[in-house]
């Protein structure tokens, strides 16, 4: 019976320190928001910001959207040539690529490479007290390490994303030529008949979220952090595991309400 | 003792309580600092000296009590008004809490960059102007943090906190980690810095050699509280036994 009971117990404390973290995780984020309102803005901080997530995420977001392109055109091909229908390759990579993989691989690399950087960098100034520091300097933490990384991320992934975009299109296009031998005129003619502005627009709008989610997450979890370098790596590993899982949630709810 | 009555209390702290859920860290903590007063607090690992700083510089806040500056009432004070007086205070933590991502110079004069906006020029200037006073090499202005030693960094720490002439320097454990010869210099920094810029200060250690050179009062805070209160001469001689044993435990050489 005494068993039954922990058990019971540790389930509801459980659960209890759950709900909590995610009230406290809202809470975080309205007062996050509220500080990107507040003069002074620091531009310098958010300008080494945007080119830290924008210019320096490009090589391996380039990479993967190319070779997902790449895949994703040998794959459509072999599916269609049973019902003859190789034309169609051009149209499923084009709207595979704007509506879900670009967006989404996009998401997931920053969030691998800059949420974790973000974490790390947060969680190491909390533990060895310069954030603290920052308070009694007369710096608002939030307003001067938070702020800056949630502005640069919004701004920044939509971009990554539509560069994503034009190379994993490229990546289709170059296995649909060079491997299965396809006009070109024919596939580009196909590839731009068949871009959509909802696609495009569709794409910005996860790519704006996930830049929240991938910053907000990142920061929250670094921000929190405690007990020295295991405090540190489980923050890195907490805010790329559920901004990972939030990025897929949330494509889902947003394709939902464009398309459901 | 007709000096002190003299002088203004700078800090008056009274009745303090403080509880992280429900367990009690600090109750019933009464003490004053005067003007161009040096006081150590000391006490034992996790009886909540930290705690009693934190309060002290608005990162905590405490359950009951009153904590005022310069006879103005910290606790409940609204946000603005509360970092607008924090600003009289020069803080340096444990670890020198030193920002990796900015050079040294630019560490030193953080507070008064964010405070009026001073040119790159006049800033290097500013900071040259205090490492000299602490006999710092200039060679370090440029540098980063984790390009100079711990006890650089602490004296780095130092020289931040002056820099912007506060009226109350606070001292987290200053010599913990270093080797006696630096810890001693560090002590006559903190001597150095103290009358330098006039301030008053606090200084959280475990160190007594320290405590003798830096202190003008010294206040123990054992079983939550502050149990003991004198200067540093009356400390070596005093008979009570939480200060005997404090001391014992602490620097057995000093009874060897």
């Amino acid at each position: 019976m005494k068993v039954i009971i922990n058990i019971i117990g540790s389930i509801g404390h459980k659960s209890l320190k759950f709900i909590a973290n995610i009230g406290n995780f809202f809470l975080f984020c309205l007062s996050a928001i509220s500080w990107i309102f507040r003069p002074p803005w620091y531009f310098k901080k958010i300008i080494f910001q945007v080119i830290d997530i924008g210019y320096f995420s490009l090589p391996v977001v380039g990479l993967t959207t190319f070779f997902s392109g790449m895949v994703l055109a040998l794959q459509t091909y072999n599916g269609f040539t049973e019902f003859n229908s190789e034309s169609t390759v051009a149209r499923v990579v084009l709207t595979s690529i704007t509506r879900e993989l670009g967006p989404v691989l996009t998401g997931l690399m920053v969030a691998g490479r800059i949420g974790a950087k973000m974490a790390a960098e947060i969680a190491t100034m909390r533990v060895t007290e310069q954030i603290d520091a920052l308070s009694t300097l007369g710096t608002r933490p939030m307003q001067y390490l938070i702020a800056p990384k949630i502005i640069a991320s919004v701004l920044c992934l939509p971009f990554l994303v539509f560069i994503g975009n034009t190379i994993g299109i490229l990546g289709g296009y170059t296995i649909a030529i060079f491997k299965l031998d396809f006009n070109p005129d024919l596939y580009l003619y196909a590839t731009i008949d068949n871009l959509q502005w909802i696609d495009l627009i569709q794409g910005s709008v996860k790519a704006a979220t996930f830049g929240l989610i991938i910053s907000m997450v990142s920061c929250y979890f670094g921000f929190n952090a405690s007990k020295g370098a295991e405090g540190v790596g489980y923050a890195t590993t907490a805010s790329v595991v559920v901004s990972s899982v939030m990025i897929l949630t949330s494509t889902y709810v947003i394709t939902a309400m464009f398309f459901g | 003792m007709n000096k002190n009555k003299t002088k203004k209390t700078i800090l008056n702290v009274k009745n303090l309580k403080k509880t992280f859920g429900n367990n009690v860290i600090l109750e019933n903590i009464n003490f004053n600092l005067l003007e161009g007063e040096s006081l150590a607090i000391i006490g034992a690992s996790g009886s909540g000296k930290s705690v009693l700083l934190k309060n002290i510089i608005g990162l905590l806040d405490p359950d009951s009590g009153s904590i005022k500056i310069n006879s103005t009432e910290m606790v409940n004070l609204p946000r603005k008004d509360k970092e607008n007086i924090l600003l009289q205070l020069g803080i340096t933590f444990q670890h020198g809490a030193l920002f990796d991502s900015l050079r040294i110079w630019e560490n030193i004069i953080f507070k008064v960059q964010n405070q009026q906006k001073i040119s790159k020029v006049n800033g290097r200037k500013l900071a040259l102007s205090i490492i000299e006073r602490l006999s710092l090499k200039p060679e370090i202005l440029d540098l980063f943090p984790s390009e100079i030693s711990g006890g650089m960094q602490k004296r780095v720490a130092i020289a931040r906190a002056i820099c912007g002439n506060p009226k109350i320097l606070l001292f987290d454990e200053p010599t913990s980690g270093l080797d006696p010869v630096t810890g001693s210099v560090i002590d006559k920094l903190i001597i150095s810095a103290v009358k330098t810029i006039g301030a008053s200060a606090i200084t959280i250690t475990h160190d007594m050699a320290s405590v003798s050179r830096i202190a003008d009062k010294v206040i123990l805070i054992d079983n939550k509280t502050v149990s003991w209160s004198g200067t540093p001469k009356e400390m070596m001689t005093s008979n009570n036994l939480k200060i005997k044993e404090f001391i014992k435990t602490t620097n057995p050489k000093l009874f060897a």
